[in-house]
């Protein structure tokens, strides 16, 4: 296992971001948990021109043109978000060019939870607090520096071109590695204990899909969309095209909220989610039971983001918990 | 260098045949041939104001032109309906899967349209007339508001002429002057059918509110879920299945559809709007 120091992983930074951008947290911690925001606006802009009409230009994307992208400090939720969407956005009969080359030119540095937030439930999920996968380099905090690991052929390569910045780490080093990662889960095990489990939540969705537990859910939901944009794995977006002179349009690709009333209105004002309650439970449905359907995995990683950002104190845990226990008592 | 799968294909309207006070047919000449199945749809783009998606009703085997029949509603539409002749606009596609006209193969094709939903039909009756021997019947039943908003009136004896298999009757909403036809919503078509229902395949397409009543009136008729084909309509952006708007519940609508077997749906609550 090797281990860098903290000027050391400075150096690695700069020359791995020579020629591209650079992403790193607000404080530059490499302990601790997630970042407030999500990482996804550096796959899916949230403001994307996809398209200026006419022009030959447009009509193909030149890799060339975009740069690459470093991204320091992704928690274990956030890459796990970037190979879910990717499921969306690359796989299938159609790719976005746009995601796709921007994921293709991303070097991630991941980094352990050396603690979790109280809305942290990635346990829940199944996942553990440091990365498995998905990463180049991942990082753990230890004192003085990291414990670095490979998980890609780019990653090695970063490590085999910087090779005087490292050393081997010392056993110590990565027992207090070890006990940091247990302990961090022990945690998440302990403060989410009440709540079920992930794997539990789509059978008990398919079961609630008529109940109205959910008009409870929705009541003191405010429509202010905060846990969609939040959220590292919402990826909806809407086209539209910005006048400019005569013909002339650049079509731009943009977040887009299911949590809004226009989002699915159709001509002639039909709207198949205009109640409040349906457009909650869209969003619950969505991650939770379709697209384990249509893409194989819950879209949720226990990241919390929609816990903290709620206007309306809405907890996700705390709902499936109510809609849980009300299926549960159906039953009985 | 990757093709820009959001620029659309460059366009000339060549023709625009008005069908009804409300519903107008554009020929458009793109300026590649699109290859497309009764059913698939295309993004059109008004360049700008905007782009809405549309199902060709003109037959699949013509590649280099696509006519595209559409009713006036908003934004989009009504900056279409203003257009002349030689107009560009530009179109992507197709998208989605079509009709399942494999499963129509030998059977008796029940079609069933109301309004400008006969549109997207038309390019199913094209190619099923087109190759008549391969089904053993092609009925078609279609109800508008009243005789002007008929859609396609110059086409419907040419479709019964064009195969001893093709029958059509229609009707209008309620009775009008100089209408000697029938009257009644377009389920009263259904009342009578004299139609081999356990060999049949039934698809529908008009207003959702249409079509909760068809299908209600199909299953009274002794049609099972998996008969019954509907061409469903939600707000469509990228077309795609990227941008996440037109699901029915875990399907979206222009992957898996837009036209949907009712047997997948059927449990989806409020699947009608
Ligand atoms: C698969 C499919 C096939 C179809 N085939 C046909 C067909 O063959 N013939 C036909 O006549 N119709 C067809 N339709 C219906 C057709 O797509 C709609 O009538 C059309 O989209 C209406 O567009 P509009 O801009 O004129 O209406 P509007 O009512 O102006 O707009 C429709 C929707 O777009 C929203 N909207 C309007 N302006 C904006 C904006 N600037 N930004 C964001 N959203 C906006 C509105 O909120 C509304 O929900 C089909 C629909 C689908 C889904
Ligand atoms: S959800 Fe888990 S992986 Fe994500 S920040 Fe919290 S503890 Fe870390
Ligand atoms: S229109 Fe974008 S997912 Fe269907």
């Amino acid at each position: 296992m090797l281990f860098i120091d903290s000027t050391n992983f400075e150096r690695l930074l700069k020359k791995l971001s020579a020629d591209g951008e650079l992403y790193v947290p607000v404080l530059m911690r490499l302990d601790g948990f997630r970042t407030v925001d999500p990482w996804k606006g550096a796959a899916q802009m949230l403001r994307c021109p996809v398209a200026n009409y006419p022009d030959d230009k447009s009509r193909e994307i030149s890799e060339e043109k975009f740069r690459n992208v470093v991204i320091v400090g992704a928690r274990a939720c956030d890459i796990y978000a970037f190979e879910l969407v990717d499921r969306v956005e690359i796989e299938g009969e159609f790719t976005d060019p746009f995601y796709k080359v921007r994921r293709d030119k991303m070097f991630i540095i991941g980094a352990d939870c050396t603690e979790c937030g109280e809305s942290c439930f990635c346990n829940l999920l199944g996942n553990k607090p440091w990365p498995e996968k998905g990463y180049d380099l991942n990082v753990s905090s230890v004192s003085g520096g990291y414990i670095v690991e490979a998980g890609s052929d780019k990653g090695k390569a970063a490590i085999e071109a910087n090779k005087d910045l490292f050393s081997e780490a010392r056993d110590e080093q990565t027992k207090h590695r070890d006990e940091v990662r247990s302990a961090v889960l022990d945690k998440l095990e302990k403060q989410n204990r009440a709540f079920p489990r992930a794997e539990e939540m789509p059978d008990v969705l398919r079961a609630a899909l008529t109940d109205d537990v959910w008009d409870e859910i929705a009541a003191k939901c405010v429509e202010c969309g905060a846990c969609t944009n939040i959220c590292p794995t919402c990826y909806c977006f809407l086209l539209y095209d910005m006048k400019a002179d005569g013909e002339y349009f650049q079509r731009i690709s943009t977040w887009d909220s299911c949590q809004v009333t226009g989002y699915a209105r159709m001509a002639g004002m039909l709207n198949p989610r205009a109640r409040l309650t349906d457009r909650v439970k869209h969003r619950y449905y969505h991650k939770y039971d379709y697209l384990v359907k249509s893409h194989g995995a819950i879209f949720c990683t226990g990241c919390g983001r929609c816990i903290d950002s709620c206007s309306a104190t809405i907890d996700m845990r705390e709902s499936f918990k109510k809609v849980s226990d009300r299926v549960k008592a159906g039953k009985r | 260098m990757i093709e820009n799968p959001y620029y659309p294909i460059d366009s000339v309207v060549e023709d625009i045949i008005t069908e009804t006070p409300t519903i107008k047919t554009f020929v458009l000449k793109p300026s590649r041939p699109i290859k497309f199945k009764a059913g698939q749809f295309m993004q059109l783009t008004v360049p700008g104001v905007g782009e809405a998606p549309f199902t060709p009703s003109s037959s699949p085997n013509v590649e280099d032109k696509m006519e595209i029949t559409i009713l006036r509603t908003g934004k989009v539409t009504e900056a279409l309906h203003e257009l002349e002749p030689g107009a560009k606009v530009g179109l992507r596609g197709p998208y989605g899967k079509g009709y399942p006209v494999d499963k129509m193969k030998g059977k008796e094709v029940l079609i069933v349209g109301g309004g400008v939903g006969l549109a997207p039909l038309r390019s199913l009756i094209y190619c099923l007339i087109e190759d008549a021997s391969k089904y053993k019947r092609i009925s078609i039943k279609y109800g508008a508001k009243n005789p002007e908003e008929l859609c396609f009136k110059r086409q419907y004896d040419e479709w019964t002429r064009a195969a001893g298999n093709v029958d059509f009757t229609n009707t209008i909403d309620v009775p009008a002057p100089g209408w000697n036809g029938r009257v009644g919503l377009v389920t009263t078509l259904l009342d009578d059918l004299d139609i081999d229902i356990s060999d049949s395949i039934a698809v529908s397409c008009g207003p959702q509110i249409m079509l909760k009543f068809v299908t209600l009136k199909l299953l009274d008729c002794g049609y099972e879920p998996p008969q019954i084909y509907l061409s469903m309509n939600r707000k469509m952006s990228c077309g795609m299945g990227k941008c996440g708007r037109c699901n029915v519940g875990p399907y979206y609508l222009c992957v898996d559809g837009p036209d949907m077997c009712y047997d997948k749906i059927k449990d989806i609550p409020n699947v009608f709007g």
